[in-house]
């Protein structure tokens, strides 16, 4: 693959419900701001990249719909659906088209309106012979899942706490964050309703509406526009087996996820994640799963996720911010929500994120997480490759 | 924002439809066996990896698997939760009444494990490691759903 760079980011304010914008008006809104951005126009897109879950909203060919949001209309236009992972994978697919040469600029968005559909409904919709008689959504999955990480690492309730407080404070200083919570405390926490053993409430992400969208473009064009870009020195997309009792252990064995970390980090020549990376943006839809994949993306070593999050090392004065945005936790329209990791990842290098700005930030992490089964890992940069 | 405006004109959708899907050879052999009572898995024949549910191929070997062996109702809890929150019954679209119980058995005979319901009676019996068994229907029909749950054997 050729260079490319992201050059342009763009997103809602993202809400419990957005019912004063369709879904086309809802993305126009994070398109139009990518493109102001960029510095671009419409007809400086070659071809749209979308990303949605449209089991959520049961609606089917979202994209048939929404695309005039994105000035589709006369363009190259599809969309990726795979849980979680949709919107880094959506991204990736743009990387790859304008690194392919086959277009120059290519613009992803990202969204989903939950507020619209019916998303437990959607998350039902599994193997009708095996996981319909016995399914409980992605809490259960992620309750058992959790009690045996737990089990295994000797991670605590209030270890995971410091992680939910950590996304909600990180929230608070960004502008487009659904759940701003600045005096959040491990207690709140862990009074919070009990939903799935061990699960709170306040472990969970939220379901949001919104959109986010980044402009993508070829080595040469990112080059002309200037030195400022976010280049992209790393993609990695894995698949693993469909059911939940495939893969023993799976918070502690992530295998798609060690899998597409070891391949990213090879082809970027990260050697020591922790220290390479100035800022991450990681997919965890729940406390506990930051602290699995602290493990998994080579922060630590294996059981040593609860010393990270103790100490402070994640936080946005510690060695390795993690989720300044605050996160999956803090906001989650699902088909966005790996958009606006690469979008807050690249904000960060360029240097506009604002209050959540780690000061230097040179090297960023982007991750994405689906339905147990998908895994993606990216690498941006400052530097040209 | 959402302040300013004022409330727009929404619709609102009621669908009731069926769906038929086909089973495929391994999974009809599968389930005829669960109306008689009998669990079976699919070994690769590479990885010797003992598949529930049973499916044509391999995942990680990518080889096609013809081999059954039994699976016995019984087997080693690997994890457990309770669920407080009534999520949708993918069989009725109909939120489930919480609290109850949801484990990853490691049956007896299989490699992967089996996630299903719990008891939770008593749910201080409840922990990894714990030996658990099937509670099947009085009256089998070949679904999964012929397992009620799973009890802590005494």
């Amino acid at each position: 693959m050729n260079a490319v760079a992201v050059i342009g980011t763009g997103q809602t304010n993202h809400a419990k419900a957005r019912p004063d914008v369709t879904q086309p008006e809802l993305i126009r809104e994070a398109v139009d701001a990518a493109l102001v951005d960029a510095g671009l126009t419409a007809d400086d897109i070659d071809a749209v990249v979308m990303s949605n879950m449209e089991m959520f909203e049961g609606r089917a060919l979202p994209e048939l719909w929404v695309a005039e949001g994105a000035y589709g209309t006369g363009k190259p236009v599809f969309k990726i659906a795979t849980g979680g992972t949709s919107g880094t994978s959506a991204c990736i697919a743009g990387f790859h088209q304008a690194g392919s040469g086959a277009f120059d600029t290519v613009l992803v968005v990202g969204f989903e309106k939950h507020s619209e559909g019916h998303t437990q409904t959607g998350m039902a919709l599994v193997d009708p012979f095996w996981d319909r008689a016995v399914a409980s959504g992605a809490l259960g999955n992620f309750a058992l899942s959790i009690s045996q990480y737990m089990a295994e690492r000797g991670v605590t309730e209030e270890h995971a706490a410091q992680v939910a407080v950590k996304a909600r404070r990180n929230a608070a200083n960004n502008p487009h964050a659904h759940l701003q919570m600045p005096d959040l405390t491990i207690d709140d926490v862990l009074k919070s309703r009990m939903l799935a053993e061990p699960l709170h409430l306040l472990d969970m992400c939220p379901q949001s509406d919104g959109a986010a969208a980044i402009v993508v473009a070829s080595g040469d064009t990112a080059r002309k526009r200037g030195p400022k870009a976010a280049w992209v020195h790393a993609a990695a997309t894995r698949h693993d087996q469909p059911y939940l009792g495939d893969l023993d252990r799976r918070l502690i064995t992530t295998r798609a996820l060690r899998s597409a970390a070891a391949s990213a980090y090879a082809q970027a020549g990260i050697t020591d994640p922790l220290r390479d990376f100035d800022i991450a943006e990681i997919y965890e839809p729940a406390s506990y799963a930051e602290l699995a994949w602290y493990e998994a993306l080579e922060f630590c070593d294996d059981g040593e996720a609860r010393r990270l999050i103790d100490d402070g090392v994640t936080s946005m004065d510690g060695e390795l911010p993690v989720n300044p945005s605050g996160g999956v936790l803090s906001t989650n329209p699902v088909g966005a929500s790996g958009v606006i990791r690469v979008a807050e990842a690249s904000l960060q290098l360029l240097g506009r994120a604002g209050d959540r700005q780690v000061a230097g930030a040179k090297t960023a992490l982007a991750t994405g997480y689906g339905v147990y089964a998908w895994s993606d890992v990216i690498v941006l940069r400052s530097e040209m490759p | 924002m959402t302040a300013a405006k004022p409330e727009l004109v929404s619709v609102t959708l009621d669908l009731d439809m069926t769906w038929r899907y086909a089973s495929g050879d391994p999974m009809d052999r599968f389930l005829n066996g669960v109306a008689k009572g009998r669990l079976e898995a699919l070994r690769c024949p590479e990885c010797d990896t003992r598949y529930l549910p049973p499916r044509p191929f391999c995942g990680r070997c990518n080889v096609a698997m013809d081999e059954w062996g039994p699976v016995s109702d019984t087997g080693t809890l690997i994890a457990w939760t309770v669920v407080h929150l009534s999520i949708i019954d993918g069989r009725t679209g109909e939120p489930r009444p919480s609290p109850y119980g949801m484990g990853l058995v490691q049956l007896d005979g299989a490699d992967t494990t089996l996630n299903h319901y719990l008891d939770t009676a008593d749910p201080d019996r409840l922990s990894i490691g714990a030996r658990v068994k099937a509670v099947w229907r009085d009256e089998l029909r070949g679904a999964m759903d012929d397992i009620i749950h799973f009890e802590v054997v005494p």
